[in-house]
């Protein structure tokens, strides 16, 4: 029901790609192989250009190379071979230093397995968001609740992460990711330890987030799910196999019904 | 490829500040005792394990100090300024004797306060004629002012002077009164000496420098002589001198006593004695400190071991924080604070207890207690060099984590 909701709402603002402001991403001929014998070629030649405001849909079957493309994305890994630009900024050229400033100001990550600090609340896990910024603490604290406001957690602010349930952790998780107001939020199977119901509640938050201009990159190996994206890119062997931009999607995803 | 491919350029855009990663001090305080707060259990545990090594550091110094305290009070009490003059040892083992005319020419050495000699008598003292004498007496003929020269104290009756002199009366050193079972006065006790009943007058308290008069009893030179025979010639000289000329005096004193045979003449100040057993206590007092030193390593590895284990479970916390703009050196730093606040957290408990076993240790004693401020000081900063160095090891494993494999699934 809050996917067809968002569906309407990605049906009547059509993503609308501006050429003219730099991509938020751009990925030249990427490749990241293991050395065995024969080498692992976890990514090869993988070219992927993201611009502001876009929510695209990776997917791909396990072992595909999804997640070995989101953290060379997130600058986490880095590429064997080929060249990766965030907001222009061309990431082979940076110190480790320099990427940690780069992730700490303009990259949310969202994890399958939400990586919060069990013992701290929810808003402390949320204000870490901003602590590698050198935010104040009593304005990161702000921020914290008015994004957790925003995910539907504000009466949640001072429940610890352990006592959360999994739906209301990933919402904590993805107010993280967003406290920063990053250039672009990357989540690797956000709903891969949620029920179907919660993972539709979890995906409909990420759209409206996107519908409110944050530019995300979901990882998700369900098909019906990622049908629902707007772009959906295909990744198999290691390979972008498609590419495929649906402006008006017509499948209403299995999880929903 | 080596050149950047154009695609880049073709968005040229306004080279904007590049973002720097910062966390502020406070921050990386609180980050640093984060792992602590959240694991109490484990963290009292393992800063135990350092404490144990730091109290008995603390417990060391502090015993030793506050019984050097006691010493030094005690050595301060009796004087530094009492020497005590022998003419050595006969062939046979015996106490020689000195010149007669040396306790006047003792006397004579300007800085010497007061002089009194002692003449050890050939003959034994028993409880009565009965019983055999095996209880390692000696018998001495004494000038009255001896008393005073020596700072000398009476647990009963009195000590000898112009009147019991002359008469058979005896005054008992502490072990002499009793090896020979008598404690006091009551009953008007005697002891035999050479075959002839003596009335004990008086007994002495403990004399801390003159174990000797402690085994001695005391006849008066003129009953010596009148009562048993003897001739007066003195075996020893006791004397007090100005301390600030005591070495000069000790050095004119073997040819003022025997201008004949220097040599023979030998010179001691027993507070020295007393002084060298605060010395003992400094080899006791190393090895302590060794055996301490020891279980503060052993405990620094304990905080290693525990601080590599927290590193391997934490490796999905790792992965978070470099993902959300901790560089390397903040990850390090997490993990040195935690090492170090783990390791001066043992290291507070631990001067707290060192402290707490001194303050038992030396009431027992009844000594002062003296637990010196640099040794608690020292105790915990040693323990936060400790912590910070044990923390090295898995700091700069944590940092140099993959952050790509540390955020990873575990599977
Ligand atoms: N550190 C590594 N060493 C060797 N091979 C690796 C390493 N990390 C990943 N791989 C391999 O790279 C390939 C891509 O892995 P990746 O995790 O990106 O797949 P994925 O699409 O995310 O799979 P899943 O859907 O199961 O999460 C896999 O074959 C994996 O075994
Ligand atoms: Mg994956």
């Amino acid at each position: 029901m809050s996917l067809t909701r968002f569906l309407r709402h990605r049906a009547t603002t059509p993503p609308t790609p501006q050429e003219a402001t730099p991509p938020v991403l751009e990925l030249v001929d990427i490749a990241k192989h293991y050395p065995a014998s024969p080498p692992i070629k976890a990514l090869d030649g993988v070219s992927l250009t993201v611009h502001p405001g876009e929510l695209v849909g990776i997917v791909g079957a396990s072992g595909s190379g999804k997640s070995t493309l989101l953290n060379i994305i997130g600058t986490l890994d880095r590429p064997t071979a080929g060249h990766a630009y965030i907001e222009g900024t061309a990431v082979a050229e940076l110190s480790d230093a320099d990427r940690s400033g780069l992730r700490a100001a303009r990259i949310g990550f969202v994890f399958q397995q939400f990586h919060l600090l069990e013992s701290s609340t929810a808003v402390s896990n949320v204000s870490n968001g901003l602590l590698y910024q050198g935010v104040p603490r009593k304005q990161r604290t702000r921020l914290a609740i008015d994004a957790l406001e925003r995910v539907g957690l504000g009466h949640r602010v001072d429940h610890r992460a352990a006592k959360l349930s999994g739906g209301e952790r990933q919402r904590v998780a993805i107010a993280r990711a967003i406290v920063a107001d990053p250039a672009i939020v990357l989540a690797d199977e956000p709903t891969g330890n949620l029920d179907s119901h919660t993972s539709a509640d979890i995906l409909t938050l990420l759209g409206d987030l996107n519908a409110d201009g944050t530019t995300i990159l979901i990882i998700t190996h369900d098909q019906d799910l990622a049908s629902a994206f707007p772009r959906r890119v295909t990744v198999n062997d290691g390979r972008i196999i498609d590419d495929h931009q649906t402006q008006f999607p017509t499948l209403i995803p299995a999880a929903t019904q | 490829m080596t050149s950047i491919p154009a695609t880049a350029t073709q968005h040229p855009h306004v080279e904007m500040q590049r973002p720097r990663s910062k966390l502020r001090a406070a921050d990386a305080i609180a980050t640093g005792t984060h792992g602590l707060r959240s694991r109490k259990g484990r963290t009292l545990l393992t800063a135990i394990g350092i404490s144990i090594g730091i109290a008995s550091m603390i417990a060391v110094l502090g015993i030793s100090a506050s019984s050097k305290a006691d010493l030094i009070a005690q050595i301060d009490r009796l004087g530094t300024n009492l020497l005590h003059v022998q003419a050595g040892n006969d062939l046979f083992g015996d106490a020689a004797q000195l010149p007669p005319e040396s306790p006047t020419m003792v006397r004579r050495i300007g800085p010497v306060d007061q002089a009194s000699s002692v003449s050890a008598l050939d003959t034994d003292v028993r409880r009565n004629k009965y019983v055999e004498d095996n209880n390692g007496l000696d018998v001495f003929a004494a000038e009255t002012h001896l008393y005073s020269t020596l700072e000398a104290s009476l647990a009963h009756g009195r000590f000898l002077d112009s009147q019991t002199s002359t008469i058979p009366t005896v005054v008992l050193g502490a072990v002499a009164a009793q090896r020979l079972g008598i404690n006091n006065l009551q009953g008007a006790p005697v002891v035999d000496i050479g075959g002839r009943n003596f009335a004990v007058i008086g007994i002495l308290n403990t004399l801390t420098l003159n174990p000797d008069i402690d085994r001695a009893v005391l006849i008066g030179n003129d009953a010596a002589e009148t009562f048993l025979g003897a001739e007066i010639v003195p075996t020893a000289i006791y004397l007090r001198a100005n301390p600030e000329h005591i070495e000069a005096v000790r050095d004119v004193l073997p040819p003022t006593v025997n201008p004949a045979d220097p040599n023979e003449v030998t010179v001691s100040r027993p507070s020295d004695a007393l002084e060298a057993r605060a010395e003992v206590d400094k080899n006791l007092q190393n090895l302590l400190l060794g055996l301490g030193a020891v279980a503060l390593i052993v405990g620094g590895v304990g905080i290693a071991n525990v601080m590599v284990i927290s590193v391997l479970e934490r490796r999905g916390e790792i992965g978070l924080r470099r993902a959300l703009g901790a560089t390397r050196t903040h990850i390090a730093t997490q993990f040195i604070l935690e090492s170090a606040t783990l390791a001066t957290l043992g290291g507070i408990i631990g001067t707290i207890l060192g402290a707490a076993v001194t303050y038992t240790y030396a009431t027992q004693q009844n000594w002062r207690i003296d637990i010196p401020i640099e040794a608690l000081a020292l105790g915990i900063t040693a323990a936060l060099a400790l912590g910070a160095l044990a923390g090295l090891y898995p700091a700069t494993r944590a940092a140099h984590l993959d952050p790509a494999e540390a955020v990873r699934p575990t599977t």
